[in-house]
């Protein structure tokens, strides 16, 4: 079986040398101590979750008195976290579509059709990408009172259909696509709209995934304008119920870490399920973008 | 060429145009709507005195000099760049550093990429709560409880002024330096295998083959890497929020804090929050076309 | 036999007094057929207990018997100072919602509540507000924005247990707890010495140090010439934390951690709930808290009711104060006269007015039995009310249901009823600016050994003195 041109430093006969041998098993080292280094809190947090109140603040133990997946249960019913979930993926749906209709919509104009004028807006674009968010959180806020949409998950998922980087990844992927295969379509009579949806979206699979994940995470992760949407109401995400948690203390710091474990799940899952194109995929995207 | 077709193309490419900005409407929409009417907002609230959400009188800049005149701007400000330092001294070299351990792992290199990026995937409120027990001062801290194994009696780490910026850069690192080092990574795997062996060959070491071909390569990705770090960084806000609330005494509040406190901490003074973000504004404009500037020095030099 | 005994007769003492109560008074103030819509926050959402929601269906039931027209909205609104402004500013606010004693002054004096003053006098019941609530809720004529929910008095949560391991208790097996904020401090260093637990809990963070502060600045003197806060010949605010008593108290801060050493690891960052945690598994001997919170050291964290005291504010060596204040009543500032009645009507039915009835009775005798079932100690609750005969009732009650050593509280509630220790509502303008204020004044003397007390508070009062200004004195 014939490997991969290797691409590493260490080549292969730098192994016969003895010092970079060592080196190597020095590398190797420091690899187990990163994966103890991003793996122990994880680990611990749910071994945390076991204990209750009084362990929690005052044992010197890393290891709960018992494993006893009943307190994680009682937790779960007791603060209700399923709504809370459910509200979290009905908002991280709605967020996903909108994230890849409008920002892919937006990007095939500015990567494919650029009609006269178009320069401008991808300057405008390019230029939010530096802003942050959260300066404009205040103004926004009152604009989402004015229209009468608190208290609902339509602004949050229309506020993914704006996203610059997005729509930036868009726009690079797009203008990466052959023009030879548009041209063509174009010549054969196809309307723009229908030249997207049977040409360019087929094309754009790696794209879409990445969009879409970078969407679920970061719609998944979101609570500041979640928070100040949804107030204090029945529609509260996962993360907004943590943040207030964490800024009303009703929770103790027990029920808390459990609360914790609670909200990382589904990102785990989406990780384990989505891990080769995330840490592949969306890395090469990453480097243009 | 006929006068008529090209009028004909002309209006053709015309109605073209159109309909290219009507497929894009529905974005620019939602691009006004969420990200620049806003942003224009703040800079109109910031030039007024407010009453809650009203614009009471135009009064120029007296919201920036009010909020810069303060003792805790100046302390923001400071500790702002005390974030950026720290979050250069720690978060920069070693997702370099990562990337290239990583990647020179003969196996298991799938499971050290999956562990490296695993932290970045876990949602950042989440991470910060979690944290705040490790760092805890009481027995019960898991850092304490780790530095009582080797004999060190409990410390407190939340409450001194000095560690508690450093503390949430680390956790900050701990979140994002392995999905930084996967860039990395991908950045060093387009290097050239062959220039390696040419170097072999000429009989440089492994550590010369690093500093002479691998880290020369990266520089630019380097370099683009930094100022985005910087971007990120200067907008540190939740985890200083939710981990120590600013303090002790305002030893870890950050500007965009500050902007959160004065819209939603109570004294809802709308106009002076949008004071402090068109500062943080015009600050990482700046950093931005510093870096250009330089950058495209740097290409021209090429 | 003997306790049934005595319970029967207090349920027919309790019927006597009910039966010369006035009954069905403001009942008559109200048109059967008024009509209007009202919009209820702080309902309770779908995840809140059961009971608690059967509660509020009740009273759903009950309004809609009473007053069929009057349509009542559900509404899950939870007040915080950031949500509320652009709602009310956007007409959007619940008509009723629930603010701390710290915001009606800054709502009323932005004119975003609403003015009750005529529903409360149809139902007869504005003379019988606690004055300093009015005081609290009014503006400068005098017009009525807010009723008073509950209210609190500051006193000190203590853990029996680690006053035990200390040695600090009598032979009747009571502790032997501070009076002063001296003794407090001595008795924190005996803890920390016999037990290696903090001897006080002192939650320090975003402005909860400087809440409790105030109480302590004040039992320095900073009352009166010397208050924190205080309105000048011209109508002016202002604040003044440079002043001897204020420098002592914070001297006195910084002493708890630098020379007595009894603080807890991370005060700076521990909030009100850890606070509690603290105290109740064992972690802090003592907290400053109030009657109300008994339940969270207790049934919330875990500490036995009988490990468990409540004492007065310790003394200091100028004054003894007791920061009093709760959580109030406030309204849409756009409601009309038939949605102040309507309101009005819907506190009654909930019992925040001073009538009793068979179904508030029931509401207070549940209230108490779940208290009593959870491990929370039942205790009085301080009225905010000054009718006589509707306190003595409620006090009834409460006996009935009683689940604690009432010689752990007797100094506290003797305290407040002799008039023994003076109560004081929280400073009158921008109070949590304040405390965010000397919190940080606090962080700095806790963190920083040999902290310069003088220029701190220097620092803090020119930053106050620029809001208040800014806010106020310059509008």
């Amino acid at each position: 079986m014939s490997h991969p041109q290797r691409t590493g430093v260490i080549r292969e006969y730098d192994m016969h040398s003895p010092s970079v041998r060592a080196g190597y098993g020095v590398i190797l080292f420091l690899c187990g101590i990163m994966v103890v280094i991003a793996l122990f809190p994880l680990v611990w947090v749910i071994l945390a979750g076991f204990k209750d109140l009084k362990e929690f603040v005052s044992s010197t133990s890393i290891l709960p008195r018992s494993f006893d997946i009943q307190t994680f249960v009682t937790t779960w019913n007791q603060l209700g976290i399923a709504k809370n979930y459910l509200n979290s993926f009905i908002s991280v749906a709605g967020s996903v579509v909108c994230a890849l209709i409008f920002n892919g919509l937006l990007g095939y104009g500015l990567g494919i059709l650029k009609p006269k004028g178009y320069g401008v807006v991808k300057k405008l674009v390019m230029l939010s990408l530096l802003m942050p968010t959260t300066i404009s959180i205040v103004p926004l806020f009152m604009n989402i009172q004015k229209l009468g949409l608190g208290n609902s998950f339509l602004p949050l998922w229309l506020s993914y259909g704006a996203n610059a980087m997005y729509v930036i990844l868009f726009v690079q992927f797009f203008e990466s696509l052959p023009s030879s295969i548009i041209e063509a379509s174009r010549i054969d009579g196809c309307s723009q709209l229908q030249i997207f949806f049977r040409i360019v979206l087929p094309l754009s699979k790696p794209i879409c995934s990445v969009v879409a994940i970078f969407a679920i995470n970061a719609a998944w992760s979101d609570f500041l304008l979640p928070y100040l949407v949804l107030r204090g109401g029945e529609l509260q995400t996962v993360m907004v119920r943590l943040f207030v948690f964490s800024t009303e203390q009703t929770v103790n710091a027990d029920a808390m870490m459990r609360s914790v474990v609670f909200s990382m799940i589904p990102p785990i899952i989406l990780f384990f399920i989505f891990q080769k194109q995330l840490t592949e995929n969306s890395v090469s995207v990453g480097i243009k973008g | 060429m006929d006068g008529k077709s090209t009028r004909a193309r002309r209006r053709g490419k015309t109605g073209e145009n159109i309909k290219s900005w009507l497929i894009m409407l529905p974005g620019l929409l939602l691009m006004t709507f969420f990200v620049w009417e806003p942003l224009f907002e703040s800079i109109r609230m910031s030039l007024y005195k407010t009453r809650n959400v009203e614009l009471v009188r135009y009064i120029g800049l007296d919201n920036f000099i009010s909020v810069m005149s303060k003792d805790d701007f100046l302390q923001a400000l400071t500790n702002t760049f005390t974030y950026t330092f720290w979050s250069l001294l720690i978060g920069f070299g070693l997702p370099i550093l990562l990337a290239l351990l990583i990647g020179e792992t003969r196996r298991g290199k799938g499971f050290f990429r999956t562990a490296a990026y695993l932290p970045n995937m876990l949602p950042g409120l989440a991470v910060i709560i979690l944290w705040s027990a490790f760092f805890s001062g009481e027995k019960s801290g898991v850092l304490n409880i780790l530095l009582g194994r080797l004999g060190v009696p409990p410390q407190s780490y939340l409450t001194n002024y000095r560690l508690v910026i450093p503390i949430i850069i680390v956790i900050a690192t701990w979140k994002g330096a392995g999905a930084t080092a996967l860039i990395y990574m991908a950045g060093m795997s387009g290097i050239n295998a062959e220039l390696y062996e040419a170097a072999a060959i000429d009989g440089a070491t492994v550590w010369q083959r690093v500093v002479h071909i691998l880290l020369p390569a990266i520089r630019k990705l380097a370099g683009t890497l930094l100022i985005l770090q910087i971007i990120s960084v200067f907008q540190i806000m939740y985890e200083p929020m939710v981990l120590t609330k600013g303090g002790p005494d305002n030893a870890s509040l950050s500007l965009m804090q500050l902007m959160w406190q004065y819209a939603f901490g109570g004294s809802m003074n709308y106009g002076k929050a949008s004071a402090v973000a068109v500062i943080v504004t015009v600050i990482l404009l700046l950093m931005t076309a510093v870096y250009s500037y330089f950058n495209r020095k740097e290409s021209d030099w090429d | 036999m003997n306790r049934l005994l005595k319970n029967v007769s207090l349920v027919l003492v309790l019927c006597l007094l009910f039966a010369a109560l006035p009954a069905g008074m403001a009942e008559g103030a109200v048109d059967p057929d008024l009509t209007c819509t009202i919009t209820l926050g702080n309902w309770p959402a779908d995840t809140a207990p059961e009971a608690e929601k059967a509660l509020f269906e009740g009273y759903k039931a009950t309004m809609a018997r009473l007053y069929p027209n009057v349509t009542l909205v559900p509404d899950y609104y939870s007040y915080t100072l950031s949500n509320y402004v652009p709602m009310a500013k956007g007409n959007t606010a619940p008509s009723i919602f629930q603010p701390p004693f710290t915001d009606p002054q800054l709502l009323i004096s932005q004119h975003l509540v609403g003015d009750v003053t005529d529903a409360l006098e149809a139902y007869g019941v504005l003379d019988k507000f606690s004055p300093s609530y009015v005081e609290m809720l009014a503006d400068e004529n005098g017009r009525i924005y807010g009723l008073p929910r509950d209210g609190y008095v500051l006193g000190m949560h203590i853990n029996i247990d680690l006053f035990r391991q200390a040695g600090l208790i009598d032979e009747e097996g009571l502790p032997i707890y501070p009076k002063t904020l001296q003794e407090m401090a001595e008795y924190g260093q005996i803890i920390r010495e016999k037990t290696g637990k903090a001897g006080l809990v002192f939650p320090a963070s975003e402005t909860y140090g400087g809440w409790l502060f105030t109480n302590i600045a004040w039992n320095f003197g900073c009352v009166g010439d010397s208050a924190l806060e205080y309105q000048d010949e011209d109508g002016r605010w202002v604040c003044n934390f440079t002043s001897p008593e204020c420098v002592k108290a914070m001297e006195f801060m910084r002493d708890l951690k630098w020379k007595y050493d009894i603080l807890n690891a991370d005060a700076t960052t521990t909030d009100w709930a850890g606070a509690h945690s603290l105290l109740g598994t064992g972690e802090a001997a003592m907290n400053f808290a109030a009657d109300d919170s008994v339940d969270q050291p207790t049934a919330n964290k875990g500490l036995p009711v009988e490990d468990f005291a409540l004492i007065p504010f310790p003394a200091g060596e100028a004054g003894r104060y007791a920061l009093a204040g709760g959580t109030c009543y406030m309204f849409a500032p756009n409601i009309t006269k038939d949605q102040g009645i309507a309101l009005m009507a819907y506190l009654q039915v909930i019992g925040k007015l001073p009538f009793l009835n068979d179904e508030i009775i029931a509401g207070m005798r549940a209230d108490y039995a779940a208290k009593r079932d959870r491990g929370a100690p039942v205790l009085p609750a301080i009225s905010a009310w000054t009718d006589e005969e509707y306190n003595a009732a409620k006090q009834a009650i409460v006996d009935e249901y009683c689940n604690v050593d009432m010689r752990l509280y007797r100094d506290f509630f003797d305290s407040l009823s002799e008039g023994t220790i003076t109560l004081k509502s929280e400073e009158p303008v921008f109070a949590q600016q304040l405390y965010r204020e000397l919190t940080a004044v606090i962080q700095r003397m806790i963190t920083r050994e040999g902290a310069d007390v003088m220029k701190a508070l220097q620092k803090a009062q020119d930053s106050f003195q620029e809001y208040l200004d800014d806010e106020i004195n310059d509008y």
